[in-house]
């Protein structure tokens, strides 16, 4: 019997790859996403959008639109209170910048303007030929480095030089640093612009209800919390007046973070057709084209070490595109200046961000924020520092970065750090000692890349807090409801793994319902790898408070101290005789007995103990935990036709914890996939503000084809502050892949990559100036 | 126009336009939304359905052009609570993450296995070069579907 329950997959779940809870669902097709819903009466809207990259609206008259048979509303600026949206409004408000509808100014290719509800999508787009809108067009200016110079256009009258934001980062004294230096280099890197392209579009459905004046948004989403909110403040209704019901998702990748004025939109356009629900689905040209995109990003770097290997100081600028408006410019630039703190010791560092803004399409949160394009900067760097030094990779980062317990420069506390560890069993798993400056008669190479994460930023709101409620049944099923979004990360698998092991009961008991603005508890939302930590330790702390009510009423039924009472494997159980006292059910049937009438609802809130940034210097503990990864990348080069093979990738990862090994292993595979496809492809293509490449046929992502052999490894840590031990992972292993393979292609041909992608044109330029240098 | 169209072995009589494509007669008349589309233009496999034992891509396909075709949908793969073998080894190797490709992944898998039902691990790779996973599942896609067949073959 006790091997039997060993065995069961469901019983202490934790650690144990149980299937998904919602993939009965998803593998038959049957779940409804928000692509699939289909309402009486449905009307589909379509938003009214700027054609020019930058021009004043000097009137906007829609009166031939409205007389289309089969138009129902059309709604601009007129019809709102013209109140701006952001998503970094407590620490900045000034980037609180963007409109639902523009009414003076547009300021990039797809600005929005209003929306048109028809009863078909057809009748959509033709009403919207039939908008006349009359622009007065404005020189417009579409590089960051251009856009910074005074003679240029001035996108945002509220700033000067279109610099809207400034992140200083400045620690030591750099300056001196460099002085003490014995080797110093100065590189510049540039990134490109990429798109998360879900595989289910932006999609949303409206309806307003008259009779009580309330809103139902039906949304795929990440923080659906975070789109109430913003829609309480652009329409100045009360949080409890609107009901945003996140569907399953189709995938997010930090694309669908935010309100968005199509959702906007939706809401509005069903308040003008009296009630009639409004779908807007985004095309996949819309997709590509009027989503938030990864900023591209020039990161400039200038650092100095000594001959030992110790990093001395470290100086840059950082030169971020951010498109039109800022949206989560302030996280995205944080992540990509403060984040070398978490994974190196560094006492002298000075580094300042820039965003600018352009007439180009909006850029925001994107998988990494700005960690990929700086970790791609930052750990090429490294090696080419360790390189100048005349040191090995490995040695030197050993050498350099940041270990357990302890403080960092700029007061970040790290308590569990598995960063050596990590280093150590991937270069052991990869053999690295064999094939690191040996293979490149065969232009094989291998390379190294190392990378740290927050769990969750506090940058959203004062607060990063989870709660979660655990109501358990009479007849002992439960019910786990938690505002964290699942957008296909298994995150409701994991927390229902959580709930289950520590009520200690079949996971099977567990239903679980997220995210549901009226049902569940406020939940941040799905970024900055928090949902495992945060709402995961908010799970954990419902669990533990529905569990402590029904053992009190076991223990006042049989006269014992509830103290000494649990439920392991659906059994209650004395913890001191190690005796059973009665099944899970049986004591589920005495709470909601004659007697004691008691409901079992367990609550849990949890917000990390962090302290604020000071933003005008970068310090402060941005997480109550930290996660570290080491990543590997074995490449093969092609001299005659430019081509990169990578031949395989290891990644190792200081997980905490693995609460659910497979789905671990998904996410690591998931952000390498994502990272290869970065390093080598993915590139949105721009000209005069215009996405050139908005469909899957020329704006290429990683297929099967392209999918090398991935070896994963986990370091389990056990964070003190984890559920279980657990830290959040979802985006740590996408932020050093270019940097693996492109010092790998160093040591396979000796060429130093600093432009991404690494396409083929690039490579053979390369390899034909390196030829002319050895002559 | 009057068509006839047998779907996960249901006969239905459709009176259409004429320009509806597949997976709008699929999706809408039908009702049956488990097969998807992420892009409209053939580039991402998530309107995979199977004609005549062969995998299509319904969103290109005018459904007037298969007139008497048999059509099988990822909601014809199950029976009750039991699951097909693939969308078992999908669920059991962690092959779906947020599951909107998982419809079109698994019936180009099982046109794969129907014509094919030993593959080889790269031949499994090449026949799903054209469903676009964007959470990037692949490797498990390939051991779930490698399992599949290992398992169907018994």
């Amino acid at each position: 019997m006790a091997e039997n329950k060993k065995d069961n997959l469901y019983l202490n779940p934790v650690g144990k790859n149980v299937p998904r809870i919602d993939g009965r669902g998803l593998v038959t097709g049957q779940t409804k996403f928000t692509y699939d819903i289909k309402l009486p009466n449905m009307l589909y809207g379509k938003m009214i959008r700027s054609p020019h990259p930058h021009a004043l609206i000097k009137n906007i008259d829609t009166s031939k639109a409205q007389k289309l048979p089969g138009v129902k509303a059309i709604v601009t600026a007129a019809d709102t209170e013209n109140i701006k949206f952001g998503s970094n409004e407590f620490f900045f408000p000034h980037t609180v910048d963007q409109l639902p509808f523009e009414s003076e100014k547009v300021r990039y290719i797809g600005d929005e303007i209003g929306a048109v509800a028809a009863v078909d999508e057809e009748t959509a787009v033709a009403a919207l030929k039939l908008i006349d809108v009359e622009y007065e067009i404005l020189p417009a200016v579409f590089d960051a480095v251009e856009a910074m110079k005074p003679t240029s256009p001035s996108i945002h009258s509220h700033v000067r030089n279109n610099i809207g934001l400034i992140l200083p980062v400045n620690f030591g004294n750099s300056e001196r640093g460099l002085r003490e230096s014995d080797y110093i280099r100065e590189d510049i890197f540039y990134t490109q612009s990429a798109a998360h392209a879900c595989m289910e579009t932006h999609v949303c459905v409206g309806q307003w209800e008259e009779f009580s004046n309330k809103i139902t948004l039906w949304i795929s989403h990440q923080a659906p919390f975070k789109v109430r909110e913003a829609l309480a403040k652009c329409l100045k209704m009360n949080l409890n007046s609107i009901r945003v019901i996140k569907m399953a998702s189709g995938g997010g990748f930090g694309g669908k973070l935010e309100m968005l004025p199509m959702d906007f939109a939706a809401c509005l356009l069903s308040k003008k057709a009296s009630g009639l629900p409004v779908k807007m689905c985004y095309t996949r040209e819309e997709e590509f084209s009027f989503s938030r995109r990864k900023h591209n990003m020039i990161y400039k770097l200038r650092s100095g070490v000594k001959k030992d290997g110790t990093i001395m100081a470290i100086t840059g600028e950082v030169i971020a595109d951010g498109g039109a408006y800022c949206s989560y410019g302030p996280t995205v630039l944080a992540a990509a200046t403060m984040r070398i703190f978490m994974v190196y010791n560094i006492k002298n560092l000075k580094i300042s961000g820039y965003r600018v803004y352009t007439n180009t399409p909006i850029s925001g949160a994107i998988r990494g924020f700005g960690g990929v394009q700086s970790g791609f900067s930052i750990e090429s760097h490294m090696d080419m520092l360790a390189d100048g030094i005349g040191m090995d990779p490995i040695e030197f980062r050993l050498k350099n970065i940041t270990g357990p317990n302890m403080v960092t420069t700029n007061k970040m506390i790290i308590s569990s750090n598995g960063l050596r560890e990590c280093i150590e069993k991937v270069t052991e798993a990869c053999d690295w000692k064999n094939k690191y400056r040996k293979q490149s008669h065969i232009c094989r190479g291998i390379g190294i890349g190392i990378a740290a994460d927050v769990m969750g930023s506090k940058m959203y709101k004062s607060h990063e807090s989870a709660g979660s409620i655990i109501k358990i049944e009479e007849d002992g099923s439960v019910y786990l409801f938690t505002g964290a979004a699942d957008t296909g990360q298994g995150s409701n698998t994991v927390l229902s793994q959580i709930a289950a092991h520590e009520l200690g009961v079949d996971f099977n008991r567990i239903k679980c319902t997220s995210a549901d603005t009226e049902i569940t508890p406020f939940d941040t939302g799905s970024f900055a790898s928090r949902v495992t930590f945060i709402s995961g330790n908010a799970t954990l702390l419902a669990a533990k408070d529905a569990k402590k009510q029904i053992l009190e009423i076991v223990a006042n039924e049989l006269k014992l101290d509830a103290e000494i009472l649990d439920i392991q494997a659906e059994e209650v159980i004395n913890k001191d005789s190690g005796s059973v006292v009665m099944t899970f059910s049986k004591a589920l049937e005495l709470c909601y007995s004659f007697n004691y009438g008691k409901q079992i609802i367990g609550t849990g809130s949890f917000n990390p103990r962090t302290t604020p940034i000071d933003f005008r210097t970068g310090e402060g503990n941005v997480s109550g935990s930290y996660g570290f990864e080491a990543q590997v990348a074995e490449v093969e080069v092609n001299k005659e036709t430019g081509e990169i093979t990578v031949l395989k990738l290891w990644d190792a990862h200081d997980i905490g914890k693995a609460i659910n090994p497979q789905s671990v292993e998904g996410q690591i595979e998931g952000s390498l996939i994502m990272g290869l496809g970065y390093t080598f492809f993915e590139d949105l293509k721009m000209r005069n503000g215009k996405v050139m490449n908005a469909n899957f046929a020329n704006y290429k992502v990683p297929r099967s084809i392209n999918i090398p052999p991935m070896e994963s490894i986990f370091v389990e840590t056990k964070d003190p502050q984890g559920p279980y031990g657990a830290k959040g992972m979802g985006e740590a292993a996408l932020l050093p892949t270019s940097a693996a393979i492109a010092n790998a292609v160093f040591d396979a041909v000796g060429i130093r990559l600093k432009e991404l992608p690494f396409t083929p044109d690039k490579i053979i330029k390369a390899l034909k100036e390196q030829e002319l240098n050895d002559i | 126009m009057k068509i006839t169209l047998t779907v996960n072995g249901k006969q239905h009589e459709l009176d259409l336009n004429g320009n509806e494509t597949l997976l709008e007669v699929i999706r809408d008349h039908l009702k049956l939304t488990g097969t998807k589309s992420s892009c409209d233009e053939a580039e991402c496999g998530s309107c995979t359905v199977i004609i005549n034992g062969r995998s299509a891509l319904s969103c290109i396909t005018i459904a007037c052009d298969c007139d008497g075709f048999s059509v099988e949908t990822i909601e014809g793969l199950s029976s009750g609570e039991e699951l097909h073998p693939i969308q078992q080894a999908f669920l059991d190797k962690g092959a779906v993450q947020c599951g909107f490709c998982t419809p079109g992944m698994i019936m180009s898998s099982k046109a794969l296995l129907d014509n094919n039902p030993r593959p080889s691990k790269e031949e499994i790779k090449k026949s799903l070069d054209g469903n676009l996973c964007r959470c990037a599942c692949y490797q498990k896609i390939f051991e779930a579907v490698y399992t599949a067949a290992d398992k169907m073959a018994k």
